[in-house]
């Protein structure tokens, strides 16, 4: 397996391994050293839907990546959103996924307690099913299965 | 969890299904430009699609109805002219883009007579590219074909097609799930070599990120950190029905209960003498263990054939309960829904290439870069799929000699 250090950009420039992967993005060093200490593919994805450099940083102060970062712009949600979804042990990129679903961190959190991760959730949500619903689906072919009077 | 609905429309790509509409605006890689050293025909299915496929004398390669329009007979059996297919059973012949340029009795009896102006057969355009022949089933003007840059890469290079009898979206989700490897690949192996221990280093974190080409995810395990390529460049789930890791997995749905899995691969070869390899082969790989019956499980992909065919003909995801490990296949799932509902609102879909300027080598994210270095230790065996006929395994091993005497390695 190769292997590389990634180096502190704000000390040396980039090696030609990350110069030539930014070239693939369509990025220049320049464009390395402005947007540190992001990623070229993060960096492509933010330049090609409009995330600037410092909005990019922000949310990814909050733990948010820029694939997430791009559509919780679109819902104009703030960087700060995401903290009681990471308080209450989600990861922060779910708070958008449930604000795209339409899903508050109680409904979140009630879904998880049933054992569905947040993606699966919020699928489900947008498909119209109830938590009710997705409980009796979920659990209809273990517990066919179950230990008579559970 | 998906409702039974939903996964219908993940699975069946019929002509007129959603998914169906998705991947035919796609190229389609459906065959080996080698596989028709030996034969002017193949009989091909995809997407639910009986087809031809032939090259007729002048090169054209062709891909129309498996089916005579005249009476039905097999054009699989027909053979080639200069130009175009002719059927073996009353000779009405058809060329690459669906006319009809003869029908001998017909214009026997009616020397002026139009009727075959007014008969065609379905056909589909098809290319060829590094090695392989790739169509495309959908609406006009077609995509570009792209052109990765991978193609360009210096090394030996080999084409594999195998059969795997199952829907082709669980052989896709598997491109987007980085923790298989540890326990389908490494600690399976393991179990199979009869060792006890010790187990592969354990997942750690996953990352997902897009691009235009689809996702990258990437990985850190107990052995690795952040700095590690699997993580900074990590790997790729090509659109909308590839695996980029250095070499492709194409996953072709011939129906919605079998899948053409179209693997090209390259093996970096020593020093930098200019190589030039005159014929890509292709060679079919067996999925099933003749003497027991069982699936093949030697090599990396027969196991992978093993979990998809494990899941059932059509996945029941009705059934699943996801984790935390799944959050790829989700997110996969999701964009393929957005993708299917583009199509269906009349916009092209993710990934399709109409720039001539944008398609000249396009890069994909690779670990260990575009000209990676070959093995200090020789020639490798080929890991990937069973059955690798001895000519090409004794070609690959002349090309690696052949490049390390121009390099003055041994």
């Amino acid at each position: 397996m190769c292997r590389r250090v990634r180096r502190d950009l704000t000390v040396s420039p980039p090696d030609a391994y990350e110069l030539a992967e930014a070239r693939g993005y369509g990025l220049t060093a320049s464009d390395l050293r402005r947007w540190r200490p992001l990623s070229s593919i993060e960096i492509h994805w933010a330049r090609k839907h409009g995330l600037s450099p410092d909005a990019a940083r922000r949310w990814a102060r909050e733990g948010v990546g820029v694939r997430d970062a791009v559509r919780a712009v679109r819902l104009r949600m703030r960087p700060e959103q995401v903290r009681p979804w990471a308080a209450a042990g989600f990861l922060p990129g779910d708070a958008v996924e449930a604000a795209e679903a339409g899903m508050t961190l109680a409904e979140a959190t009630a879904w998880r307690n049933v054992g569905f991760i947040l993606p699966d959730a919020a699928l489900l949500v947008g498909d119209g099913w109830t938590l009710d619903e997705a409980t009796i689906a979920r659990f209809a072919g273990v517990d066919r299965y179950a230990p008579a009077g559970r | 969890m998906l409702s039974s609905q939903r996964n219908k429309l993940l699975c069946e790509t019929g002509p007129g299904t959603l998914m169906g509409e998705l991947l035919r605006r796609y190229w389609q890689p459906i065959a080996g430009v080698s596989e028709f050293d030996r034969q002017d025909t193949k009989a091909v299915r995809i997407m639910g699609e009986d087809l031809v496929l032939y090259r007729d004398r002048e090169g054209n390669y062709g891909l129309v109805d498996r089916h005579c329009p005249h009476r039905r007979a097999d054009l699989a059996y027909g053979f080639t002219e200069e130009r175009g297919l002719r059927c073996n059973y009353h000779g009405w012949l058809f060329d690459h883009s669906g006319t009809c340029l003869h029908q001998p009795f017909e214009e026997t009896r009616h020397p002026e007579g139009t009727f075959k102006d007014k008969v065609r057969i379905k056909a589909y355009p098809v290319a060829a590219r590094a090695g392989l022949l790739w169509a495309y089933l959908g609406p006009q003007p077609a995509p570009l074909l792209p052109d990765w840059d991978r193609f360009y890469a210096r090394g030996y290079k080999q084409i594999v097609i195998s059969e795997i009898p199952c829907n082709w979206f669980q052989c896709q989700e598997n491109s987007i799930d980085p923790v298989h490897f540890e326990w389908l690949h490494s600690n399976w192996s393991m179990v199979l070599r009869g060792q006890d221990g010790p187990r592969a280093p354990t997942h750690t974190r996953l990352g997902f990120d897009e691009f235009d080409y689809g996702f990258v995810y990437r990985r850190v395990r107990a052995d690795t950190t952040e700095d590690d390529e699997l993580w900074t460049t990590g790997r790729v789930c090509l659109w909308p029905n590839c695996l980029y890791v250095g070499h492709f997995e194409w996953r072709v749905p011939i129906d919605d209960t079998s899948t053409l899995s179209v693997g090209w691969f390259i093996d970096e070869l020593p020093g930098d003498a200019p190589f030039e390899q005159r014929r890509i082969p292709c060679w079919h790989a067996p999925v099933r263990d003749e003497k027991t019956g069982r699936w093949i499980d030697t090599h990396v992909m027969n196991q992978d054939y093993i979990a998809w065919v494990g899941q059932g003909a059509i996945a029941d995801r009705t059934l699943e309960h996801l984790g935390e490990s799944d959050r790829g296949v989700i997110m996969l799932r999701k964009r393929m829904f957005e993708e299917m509902e583009a199509v269906a609102a009349g916009r092209d879909p993710l990934g399709t290439i109409r720039d001539p300027a944008l398609n000249d080598r396009v890069y994909l994210p690779i670990v260990g870069g575009l000209n990676r270095p070959a093995p200090g230790a020789g020639p490798q065996p080929f890991v990937f799929l069973a059955g690798q006929p001895d000519e090409v395994r004794t070609e690959f091993e002349q090309a690696w000699q052949q490049c390390a005497a121009a390099s003055g390695a041994t």
